[in-house]
């Protein structure tokens, strides 16, 4: 079958990817967010390999140590020990791959299937798309958290039980954005007329849609994904999520809570890089969406 | 609802100042307060009751709320000499062979007017006689009321024990036992010998709701019950007509607040008056701030990690004594009690009479322990369930914490331990139903005896009524307690509960932690608190110093 | 509309059953004994048994369990808590009023301080009050609202002394509980410390609203925002430039009506949001509301409590939802055509 070239900008010397990087790059805060992620992301990758302390090693000598910075602290404990002598510095590096790793790997794995729910109710029409859709609809308004506490309720809490919990509840969303966004595509006239070319619904799919709809799906995902961090860590807070002594960001302040007098950094520092990685992600989606709009006004 | 607008505005006082405290809103604002709320007590506690009958429960937190406050007993325990003293009984006398105790009770003693229940007589011998036969008569119409299980009486063989009480006229009661026993007037001034009202049974069967008797307390206390929320708070108000010294403050509230350190910041914003427990690893800062005391007293209690003996393989000695030789108790008395604990070697505390010192130091040595689990058969270890108590006890602050350490330590001779944990009453429910491989718990004393600690503890009839948390009933260690009782003779006694505490460390049914001291933070404006080293605390005579 | 109306209201009767159809599933889907998560009932007599059993056809088709289900919910009969043994209906009517009150506090301020500083912020929108304001709205959207409230804690309450940690009235009050909101039943008390006891909540509902309300307020400032920024650049505004009103004329005029009115679907989607993040808030601040009561019940396995908290919270989240739809479609004709 021959190739159909029909997309508008094709003939434009500048892919409309290059220019939204550029919008994307002249925003600072986009571009420092980006960064942040960056490090996120590396820190999940290769935690293991950087902390220099085992972090569920106790240690009966070293207990509560202050962080580094005050009198009392050392060199090799950065951010002191918690009282069971386990190195802070380790156990916060190793909670990005918990608390943003995780989150990743749910939003990824509803991205998936939302996908391909998305699809299948995008492309089909009827009275059974139409009660899909509003029942769809309605599971949009209740909130990813309550959504995973109750999942979470019926499965029992733990850390795999809540990344199965969050990826339900994020499915929704991603299911309502990429049906929207096949609807859309599928008024487009390039499509019409591809069809009239005898193209099937899967060309129509996989040549004309997704190509057209990914930059949107970055920006539901950029999303999705500062819920699951803020939702695994409030599970982690809860209790309702990872479980002692698994260093989750939320778990380790749950765990500090008793202890907020004596070590706040306990408290504060992992609070602190929740903040930092939602803020990032945050950064990042809104720079896209700015982007993407300043893209179109061009 | 008729509330016209009229009292909706407020009273002139009010009016008065409510523009003035609105304006320092931020800042404190306390203008003239009502006596309720000016003399009033905040205790916060670290959990919800069970009952609001002592008779029905074993738990300290419990006790602590309603025990002493609510109720009084026969007898009382010197918090100094650990001597029995006189409170609701007179006097009373025993017969030479110790199995006939006659008390006289002491007269114009007032049950609690409320708003269910006005008593019309003063206590007499037939509440005592009504209080009793609950728990021993199967056909007492209150007997299977909140499930016919008396712990605490049941753990010390009580129905079998006290064949009659009978009351001899309306002021002398007698008590007819089949066999002496040297710690039945220690028992009946445990917290849990409360004394019930007989008229106010009599009133909620007639209203066909026996439940209110448990849980719309009537008894001769010095404060009495208002409402309780669960989870939420107690409330307790002044009895006007307490045959002592009235209550000092005039409202007494529980706040129930399980968390460690929200119930610390409450002490510090003063939201609490006085808290139970505060976290030992906080002590050195209590101690810093002006505005805060904390008070200190050695208690008769013990930590421990019971091993569910009924379960194999913890129903090999071997096992039980390589699982105990893995653990670094000292590290656990560092980071879990900060020092505030000495290390147990047995059940008893050192400062009770009957400690056996010769007892050889149980080692920590894990090669020791690989060696012995090998011997059981175990060589590449085995997974177990190490049950940790949500809440913080005296003899425990931080289960959670211990069982993390016990973990670690677990895993170095191959056994793989999970964590387990639930709220306090379905923790305690469960137990009970003895779900648990291990668990991490511990036993305050109620009275002086050392029998208190063993028989609640370890008998077979507390394995039946899930008091014995090792799930343990060993015939020679029965016989080794039920001997001890016999005599009144302390050193033939003595001699029993030696032999009583070499069999356990050879058996190793629990592993004894640590006996920790006891603490109460509360603000410097609160006077007349005492720590009791057995059992409850009294709050009656709590003075609140108001600026 | 009445059509659209008919359509809505039979998607929520659908939804409704979907619901209940959850919920008594949920019976069989927790774990333990199928009778006792449907009564409350924990130690069930062999006698008893076979009555409940019966009672609650549980020996039929699982059809006729959930109709005897569905009319034990609407006569009342919710089952008892595992945990207080008390009827589950009669502690959720003493519990929601104070999460519907907290709710609504953060909700109002969420309203009377995020849409003005939405509409400051879309003034300029690159003025560098704009630019804060827009700083602050994406750093309250990010901040995990258990930190924030921790945080909050440590310098008003430990820090600074002023306010109270926990609860929702100094516990030495004695309120009477009439409707369950603390203001409204204080005033309802007759006592002769109204003012005392009133400053008292005031002062222990000042946190847990701040906390709560940071999330809706920023969500509400980002979309006023970009709401106003779009209606901007509507040309009926252009067209009202150009007759030569003036910046306020058109703000106030034009504008701000165009620009509120998606705000109104906006309430039942904060809404349900502000549920959530109350859990979260009355578990830190001790608030005895329907959320602190459905976590405790997660942490003591009260499997009865869990059924009737998820299927009263989601029955309010979707009603406040639906709700505020048809109003949004009732006041903008535009809507309905979708």
């Amino acid at each position: 079958m021959a190739r159909f070239r029909l997309l508008p900008d094709e003939q434009q010397a500048r892919s409309p990817l290059l220019l939204l990087w550029r919008e994307f790059a002249r925003q600072h805060s986009a571009m420092s967010g980006l960064v942040l992620f960056m490090l996120f992301f590396l820190l999940a990758v290769l935690s293991p390999l950087l902390t220099p302390h085992d972090p569920y090693l106790q240690n009966d000598t070293l207990l509560l140590i202050a962080p580094s910075w005050s009198e009392q602290g050392l060199v090799q404990y950065p951010f002191g020990t918690d009282d069971l002598g386990r190195d802070m510095f380790s156990r916060m590096l190793i909670g990005a791959r918990y608390t943003f790793g995780i989150a990743l790997i749910t939003v990824i794995g509803a991205l998936l299937i939302g996908l391909l729910l998305g699809v299948l109710a995008g492309m089909s029409k009827g009275v059974k798309s139409s009660i899909f859709n509003h029942v769809l609809d309605l599971a949009l308004t209740i909130p990813s958290l309550l959504l995973a506490i109750i999942i979470v309720a019926i499965l029992g809490p733990g850390l795999l039980n809540t990344l199965w919990a969050i990826m339900l509840a994020l499915l929704p969303q991603f299911v309502h954005s990429i049906r929207n966004a096949i609807a859309e595509q599928l008024n487009q006239d390039y499509v019409t007329a591809y069809r009239l070319d005898g193209a099937s619904n899967w060309q129509v799919l996989t040549r004309l849609i997704l190509p057209n709809i990914w930059e949107r799906l970055t920006v539901t995902a950029t999303m999705a994904l500062s819920t699951a961090i803020l939702d695994i860590a409030a599970l982690g807070f809860l209790g309702l999520g990872a479980q002692a002594p698994t260093a989750e960001w939320g778990a380790i302040i749950a765990d500090s809570l008793d202890l907020i007098y004596v070590a706040p950094v306990g408290v504060a520092l992992p609070g602190l890089l929740i903040f930092t990685a939602v803020l990032s992600v945050n950064l990042v989606g809104d720079g896209l969406r700015n982007a993407m709009k300043k893209r179109r006004e061009n | 609802m008729n509330v016209s607008f009229g009292q909706i505005i407020l009273p002139a006082p009010g009016r008065r100042f409510l523009p003035l405290c609105l304006a320092t809103l931020l800042g404190a604002c306390q203008p003239q307060l009502p006596e309720t709320v000016r003399s009033g007590l905040v205790y916060c506690s670290e959990g919800s009751p069970e009952s609001f009958n002592p008779q029905l429960v074993t738990s300290g937190t419990t006790i602590d709320a309603i025990s002493q406050q609510l109720y009084d007993r026969l007898l009382d325990i010197d918090p100094q000499s650990g001597e029995l003293k006189p409170l609701l009984a007179t006097q009373w006398q025993v017969n030479d062979n110790g199995t006939v105790y006659e008390f006289t009770l002491r007269p114009d003693v007032q049950f609690h007017q409320t708003e269910y229940f006005s008593p019309s007589r003063a206590f007499n011998s037939e509440d005592v006689v009504f209080t009793f036969n609950r728990i021993m008569e199967k056909n007492h119409p209150f007997h299977y009321q909140g499930g016919g299980n008396y712990p605490f009486f049941q753990s010390v063989d009580w129905a079998n024990l006290v064949e009659r009480v009978v009351a001899t006229s309306n002021n002398t009661v007698r008590f007819e036992l089949s066999r002496p026993d040297s710690s039945f007037l220690s028992n009946l001034a445990t917290d849990f010998a409360a004394i019930l009202s007989a008229e106010y049974g009599a009133a909620v069967l007639e209203q066909g709701q026996p439940g209110r008797i448990d849980s719309h307390p009537v008894g001769t206390g010095p404060f009495r019950f208002k409402e309780y929320q669960k989870d939420v708070l107690i409330r307790y108000y002044r009895h006007k007509t307490y045959w002592r010294e009235l209550a000092k403050p005039e409202q007494l509230v529980f706040d129930i607040v399980p968390n460690n350190a929200r119930r610390m910041a409450k002490l510090f914003t003063h939201e609490c008056d006085v808290v139970a427990f505060p976290r030992v690893a906080e002590l050195g800062l209590i101690s810093q701030r002006p505005d805060v005391d904390v008070q200190e007293s050695t208690s008769m209690n013990v930590g421990f990690w019971a091993f569910n003996t009924a379960k194999p393989p913890f129903d090999n000695a071997k096992v039980r004594l390589a699982l105990a030789m893995a653990i670094n108790r000292e590290a656990i008395l560092q980071a879990v009690y900060f020092g505030y604990a000495t290390a147990a070697n047995s059940v008893l505390p050192p400062t009770s009479w009957a400690y056996n010192a010769e007892l050889p130091q149980l080692p920590f040595d894990q090669t020791q322990a690989k060696a012995l689990l090998a011997e059981a058969g175990y060589a590449n270890g085995f997974s177990m369930d190490i049950w940790a108590m949500p809440v913080q006890r005296l003899y425990n602050p931080n289960a959670l914490k211990m069982a993390e350490m016990m973990q670690a330590d677990l895993a170095q001779i191959g056994v793989r331990a999970t964590i387990v944990s639930y709220e306090w009453n379905s923790f305690r429910r469960k137990l009970s139903n003895n779900e648990h491989d291990s668990v991490l718990i511990g036993w305050s004393a109620d009275n002086a005896d050392p029998d208190n600690f063993f028989r609640p503890l370890l008998s077979c009839s507390a394995a039946q009524t899930g008091t014995n948390r090792a799930n343990w009933c060993d015939a020679n260690f029965d016989r080794l307690i039920s001997q001890a009782l016999l005599t009144s003779d302390q050193k033939q006694r003595r001699s029993y509960y030696m032999a009583a505490q070499q069999y356990l460390a050879e058996q190793m049914p629990l592993l004894s932690i640590a006996h920790s001291q006891r603490f109460q933070a509360l603000n410097s404006d609160i006077s007349g608190i005492d720590i009791n080293p057995y059992g409850g605390i009294s709050l009656a005579t709590a003075v609140k110093d108001v600026k | 509309m009445i059509l659209y109306l008919l359509r809505r209201l039979f998607l929520l009767a659908f939804v409704f059953i979907a619901l209940s159809i959850l919920a008594f599933s949920l019976g069989y889907l927790f774990p333990g004994n199928t009778l006792q998560n449907f009564t409350g009932l924990t130690d069930i007599s062999a006698e008893l048994a076979t009555q409940l059993t019966a009672e609650y056809r549980l020996d039929s088709g699982y059809i006729q369990q959930y109709i005897a289900y569905l009319q034990r919910i609407f006569s009342g009969d919710w089952g008892l808590s595992f945990a207080s043994k008390q009827p589950l209906l009669q502690e959720i009517k003493i519990l929601l009023p104070a999460t519907l009150e907290l709710a609504a506090y953060a909700l109002l301020v969420s309203f009377f301080v995020g849409i003005p500083l939405g509409i400051i912020a879309a003034i300029k929108p690159e003025g560098i009050i704009s630019r804060i304001i827009s700083a602050l709205a994406i750093a309250g959207y990010s901040i995990p609202v258990f930190w924030w409230a921790l945080l909050l804690i440590m310098l008003f309450s430990l820090g600074l002394g002023w306010l109270p940690t926990a609860g929702r009235i100094g516990v030495l009050y004695e309120i009477p509980h009439v409707t369950g909101f603390m203001l409204a039943d204080i005033l309802l008390a007759n006592s002769q410390h109204q003012a005392e006891a009133l400053l008292n909540a005031l002062r222990h509902m000042l946190l847990p609203t701040v906390v709560l309300a940071t999330f809706p307020t920023t969500v509400m400032i980002r979309f006023t925002r970009d709401s106003m920024l779009d209606v901007w650049e509507q040309s009926y505004i252009k067209t009202a430039r150009a007759k030569g009103l003036n910046r306020v004329q058109v703000l106030y005029r034009h504008a701000l009506r165009n620009a509120l009115l998606p705000v109104i679907r906006q309430i039942g989607l904060q809404f349900s949001t502000l549920i959530t993040l109350a859990m979260i808030t009355e578990v830190i601040f001790s608030w005895p509301g329907i959320g602190r009561w459905l976590i405790d019940s997660i942490y003591q396995r009260n499997y009865p409590a869990i059924q009737a908290g998820l299927l009263v919270i989601s029955t309010l989240v979707i009603s406040v939802n639906m709700l505020t739809e048809i109003l949004h479609t009732l006041f903008n004709p535009l809507a309905r055509k979708r």
